[in-house]
């Protein structure tokens, strides 16, 4: 054990991972066409360009649902233990909902839910 | 009685939280203009700052994973005081800009992010604290919207930061893995200098020579301090290099001190490398924005000298040594800061007769640069003199006379833009400039603090009396 087991450990790694890369370079036939390269859509020919562009809005709303998904991945702990924990908990879960009630107003205010 | 204990120790960070959250409340009010905002910020920062001296508590919350004492909160309140002097020169800057308190905002999150890795006692604590510093700043760094080298500098910053995460973590968990603990009283007890601790203690090293951008890990300062906008330039080499340099000196004094001669070595090739390699760079930049990130890859040079050390007087150094960098460096950095939002200008050349125009910019620059250098009246030289001390400690004569070459060094290409601001002939110089009441009041100050620190010792006995000893 010690520095040694460490290297071994790398040198392992190395050979492990090149070495599987090494065999597929041997054995595979290195035949080309266009249609190899292409994406795998549903076995439905794909066309035009991947590049499109995509309105930025879908992602301010899926911004805004990440919080209050979070939000309520917090809840379900905290409705477990409220009734033992007591007032406390009450206070800190409206200090928590507080917080991310200002971050939902602030994407309001910033016209992140309106559509287009 | 705990909620007390609670509300004594983490006061100062309550109050930006505090801070964060009314700004938020008048962003999604209606909007006011600019100029009402920022002189409310800055009064709110200047009470955060006095409140910030009221009664430093001492203790721990959170079993252990928060704690204070006198000197931690010292040095919260330095970056505190740092942070009003940036909002105040930036003042010109930010008057017309439209994203005023998302900056703030994001300004304030960040130094929370370094107030709670400052306080850590866990190194999960310490982690989180660092990210929440390092993502907000990203954001800020790519403040120039219209710029797209500003983005390109929060592009470079992002990918190097999330490197360097990456280094530090898994250090941390290979701590974890050897010691069994992440707590620091915990890992110190089960240190030992077994190859694998060592190995991660490498890793976690090369994440804060990241942070704190010492050389062989420097690459990105360069052009992130370029691209920013230069209030973030300033906040970076400053407030976000000085609270990781604090944790850095807590963490290798404390934490890591079984492993204290194994650290003196890495940091003397780091130290060496990184006085080097950045006074040579720093030699030949035009921009003064490249000019100051070598300078100040250089400064951290000199810190680490003094870290390595070990001695007993190696916290004070350090700490003190970042208390006159603050207003040195945030010196240069404010009267680059008015030059470049009233101009444009920033490259060293147009700074040729400055002085015909503008004196009293052209004094605080030459006063900060003498500073930066190290001109005994001024309060850099006493800085680098017991971070020299500190550094002797060892008994590692080769060290410490490399650094002072280095100084002498230094001393070119600081006075080189004394020379070129007192002396040198230019047919477009800079125009006369009005300053802001509120920036010109922020260079009284660092004008100040650099005259003070130097000559009024009771700043470092405070300092001393405070720091534990090695």
């Amino acid at each position: 054990m010690g520095a040694s087991s460490l290297i071994v450990l790398a040198i392992a790694g190395i050979v492990f991972s090149a070495g599987g890369m090494m065999i597929a370079k041997i054995f595979v036939k290195g035949t080309k066409n266009p249609q190899k390269g292409q994406a795998y859509e549903s076995g439905i020919k794909s066309t035009g360009t991947t590049w499109s562009q995509f309105n930025v809005g879908y992602y301010l709303f899926a911004l805004v649902f990440l919080v209050f998904d979070v939000e309520l991945v917090f809840l379900y702990p905290w409705a477990v233990v409220v009734k033992s924990v007591g007032i406390t908990a009450l206070i800190e879960i409206i200090i928590f909902i507080f917080i991310l009630f200002m971050g939902f107003l602030y994407a309001h205010k910033k016209g992140a839910l309106k559509w287009i | 009685m705990i909620l007390n204990d609670f509300f004594i120790f983490m006061k100062q960070e309550l109050m930006l939280l505090f801070i964060i959250f009314l700004l938020l409340l008048i962003k999604v009010g209606k909007d006011r203009s600019n100029e009402s905002l920022l002189y409310l910020i800055n009064l709110l920062l200047l009470i955060n700052v006095i409140a910030g001296f009221i009664l430093p508590g001492e203790g721990s919350l959170f079993s252990d994973m928060f704690r204070t004492n006198p000197l931690i909160a010292l040095e919260k309140n330095m970056l505190n005081i740092g942070t009003l002097i940036i909002s105040m020169q930036s003042y010109s800057w930010l008057k017309s800009h439209k994203h005023l308190l998302e900056f703030y905002i994001l300004m304030i999150s960040t130094l929370l992010g370094m107030f709670y890795m400052i306080s850590s006692g866990n190194l999960l604590m310490f982690y989180l604290g660092l990210e929440l510093s390092s993502i907000p700043l990203a954001a800020l760094v790519n403040f120039d919207l219209e710029k797209k080298a500003s983005s390109e500098a929060a592009m470079k910053f992002i990918l190097s930061s999330a490197f360097s995460s990456g280094l530090l973590l898994f250090g941390v968990s290979l701590i974890y893995g050897t010691t069994g603990s992440l707590a620091y009283a915990e890992i110190t007890s089960h240190l030992s200098t077994d190859p694998l601790q060592i190995f991660a203690f490498v890793l976690f090293l090369a994440g804060f020579a990241f942070k704190i951008s010492a050389v062989p890990f420097h690459f990105w300062t360069a052009d992130v301090y370029e691209g920013a906008p230069v209030a973030i330039t300033s906040y970076l080499s400053v407030i976000s290099k000085g609270a990781v340099l604090f944790v850095f000196v807590s963490v290798l004094y404390t934490v890591f001190k079984p492993l204290a001669d194994v650290w003196y070595g890495m940091l003397f090739v780091l130290s060496i490398s990184t006085i080097i390699i950045g006074n040579l760079f720093a030699i030949r930049q035009d921009n003064f924005k490249r000019f100051l990130a070598f300078s100040s890859i250089a400064q951290v040079g000199f810190i680490l000298v003094g870290i390595s050390g070990s001695s007993s007087m190696g916290t004070a150094a350090v700490i003190y040594f970042v208390l006159i960098y603050i207003f040195s460096n945030l010196g240069a950095f404010g009267v680059v800061s008015i030059v470049s939002s009233l101009t444009g200008k920033e490259r060293i050349s147009d700074y040729k007769s400055f002085y015909k125009t503008n004196p009293f910019l052209s004094w605080i620059l030459t006063i900060a640069l003498f500073s930066l250098a190290g001109v005994p009246p001024a309060a850099g030289f006493f800085g680098k003199f017991f971070l020299l001390i500190a550094g002797a400690e060892k008994g590692n004569y080769l060290l410490i006379s490399i650094a002072a070459l280095n100084m002498i060094v230094s001393f070119y290409y600081y006075l080189r833009i004394v020379k070129s601001v007192f002396m040198e002939p230019n047919e477009s110089p800079i125009e006369s400039l009005t300053i802001p009441l509120i920036s010109k009041v922020a260079l009284y100050i660092c004008l100040l603090g650099i005259v003070i620190l130097g000559l009024w010792s009771v700043v470092y006995d405070y300092i001393f009396t405070l720091s534990p000893i090695f």
